[in-house]
């Protein structure tokens, strides 16, 4: 039974692996509709989202199963725990990645993407956060895990930067307004993959250690 | 903690903050019983091999760990149950209220009163329900009104709504699960201080499993259980701290809710997630 179940959460594990793969690539290709209009490419990053809430309730249906079935209990419970958030995760990043790639859909952005050195900055290291946060849970590498908490850090500054920019561009003229608030949102989802990202890289410190390092290292006492 | 300071509890520092659902550790009360380095042995078998546990008052410890591992050697110390076992030899102490129960001063009978045993099958007198009740208190010279403790331990041990309309019929006559709880009863109108629970329910169906269970989580508000089970559930379920054993050792003890989560021993995690050997 024991061998029965370890073989079931290692399926559990790949099947959220091939998810997250899902995941990255599609913002992958949401970002590349951000500096360069395809709308073939937009309309995929769109569909795919169907196939990933999908994925999503059969991974959780799947998490729930096992608990129910198997009473998981130390390691065991926690991997199940941290399968189930970071599926969660998962799917809201996936929902970002659409939600980008329909506000990059509209002409204007595309131009106002690639005069904005913050956004242009940005984009790489959100997906670069997010590989090392995949990596970390795909191999449970702590130490990846915790640089993807420390990466996150220029990304509320970026952020801030778009911000400002849009709230200036906007003071001086409300010309091209649609595409400006465009732009906000795209970045605004941008930062919202790099908190998710986090999230799963928490997950992973949790499952190793036991520790919860949410809400910037605060720790329960044993 | 790692496994090193959990078995020292003395040792860990008083925690000052508890999160919610805690309860206080054993560090931070005078144990009630305290096994201090014993080591039992079977003739030439080390049955327990320089064991160190401190028992909190009026909580529920358990004692998990797979067959062989001493956990009801372990047990039966806290009340010389092991005296019986041809060539028993014991070393160490067993601290009960500052006394060495192993101490040649110590009566065992009245060690036995006041640390009672419940046992893996229910072993009922063959008398009245009555009788098995009222019997060893009687036995043991109880001078107070009779019908009252006989009235109170059953109550005590939830058992008294489902008999008191028969308590003269023979206490054989009983569900196994009822038996179980008469038997709890028995041990409960000697007035003990701890009870000893060697799997009190292997041998009940799930739902005098759950009857029992709860009488365990309502016993401790004014008895100490030490509880040795199988079942895993069980210990995590009905126990405030649970103690893992292997091959006679006592591997990890710390608060249930930790050992089932988080255990601070690989070997603790293997066993409870049934990756052992």
């Amino acid at each position: 039974m024991t061998a029965h179940f370890v073989n079931l959460l290692d399926d559990l594990r790949r099947r959220s692996l091939r998810m997250a793969s899902e995941v990255e690539d599609m913002v992958q290709e949401a970002c590349e509709v951000v500096f360069q209009l395809n709308e073939t490419l937009a309309q995929r990053v769109i569909a795919r989202d169907v196939e990933v809430d999908a994925e999503e309730v059969a991974v959780e249906s799947e998490v729930i199963r096992l608990m129910a079935l198997y009473q998981p209990v130390g390691v065991d419970l926690r991997l199940l725990c941290t399968v189930l958030k970071a599926n969660n995760d998962f799917e809201r990043i996936a929902d970002c990645a659409v939600n980008i790639a329909e506000r990059a859909s509209h002409l204007e952005v595309q131009s106002l993407a690639s005069e904005c050195d913050a956004l242009r900055r940005m984009a790489p290291i959100v997906r670069r956060i997010l590989r090392h946060a995949i990596q970390s849970y795909s191999a449970d590498d702590m130490q990846v895990a915790r640089r993807v908490l420390e990466e996150d850090e220029p990304i509320d500054a970026y952020y801030g930067q778009i911000v400002r920019e849009i709230v200036a561009n906007a003071t001086r003229s409300s010309e091209n307004m649609g595409g400006q608030l465009d732009l906000l949102s795209v970045a605004k989802n941008l930062e919202r993959i790099a908190d998710h990202a986090t999230n799963i890289a928490e997950e992973v410190i949790f499952v190793s250690t036991g520790q919860i390092v949410r809400h910037r290292g605060a720790s329960r006492p044993r | 903690m790692s496994a090193g300071a959990a078995l020292r509890e003395s040792a860990v520092p008083q925690r000052t903050t508890l999160a919610p659902g805690q309860t206080p550790d054993a560090d931070v009360v005078e144990p009630i019983v305290r096994v201090d380095q014993l080591t039992i042995r079977y003739g030439d078998f080390e049955a327990i091999k320089r064991v160190c546990l401190d028992i909190p008052p009026r909580r529920v410890t358990a004692i998990i760990g797979p067959s062989g591992c001493g956990k009801s050697s372990l047990l039966r110390a806290m009340n010389r149950m092991n005296d019986f076992v041809p060539g028993v030899r014991v070393e160490g102490a067993v601290i009960f209220n500052g006394q060495n129960v192993y101490a040649a001063e110590c009566d065992p009978v009245e060690l036995r009163r006041r640390v009672g045993m419940v046992f893996q099958r229910p072993n009922p007198f063959p008398k009245s329900i009555f009788r098995n009740v009222a019997w060893a208190a009687q036995m043991n010279g109880y001078r107070g009104d009779i019908n009252e403790l006989v009235e109170q331990s059953l109550r005590r041990a939830a058992l008294w709504d489902e008999v008191k309309d028969k308590l003269s019929l023979s206490a054989l006559a009983l569900s196994g699960g009822q038996q179980q709880r008469l038997c709890i009863a028995r041990a409960i109108a000697l007035q003990p201080e701890v009870l000893l629970m060697d799997e009190p329910c292997s041998a009940l169906d799930p739902i005098a499993t759950a009857r029992i269970e709860d009488l365990i989580d309502q016993l401790k508000s004014q008895y100490t259980v030490v509880l040795v089970t199988h079942n895993m559930q069980q210990a995590a379920r009905v126990s405030d701290r649970t103690a893992f054993m292997y091959m006679g050792e006592l591997v990890e003890v710390d608060q249930t809710n930790l050992i089932f989560t988080r255990p601070g021993n690989p070997r603790t995690q293997d066993y409870i997630t049934g990756r052992f050997g």
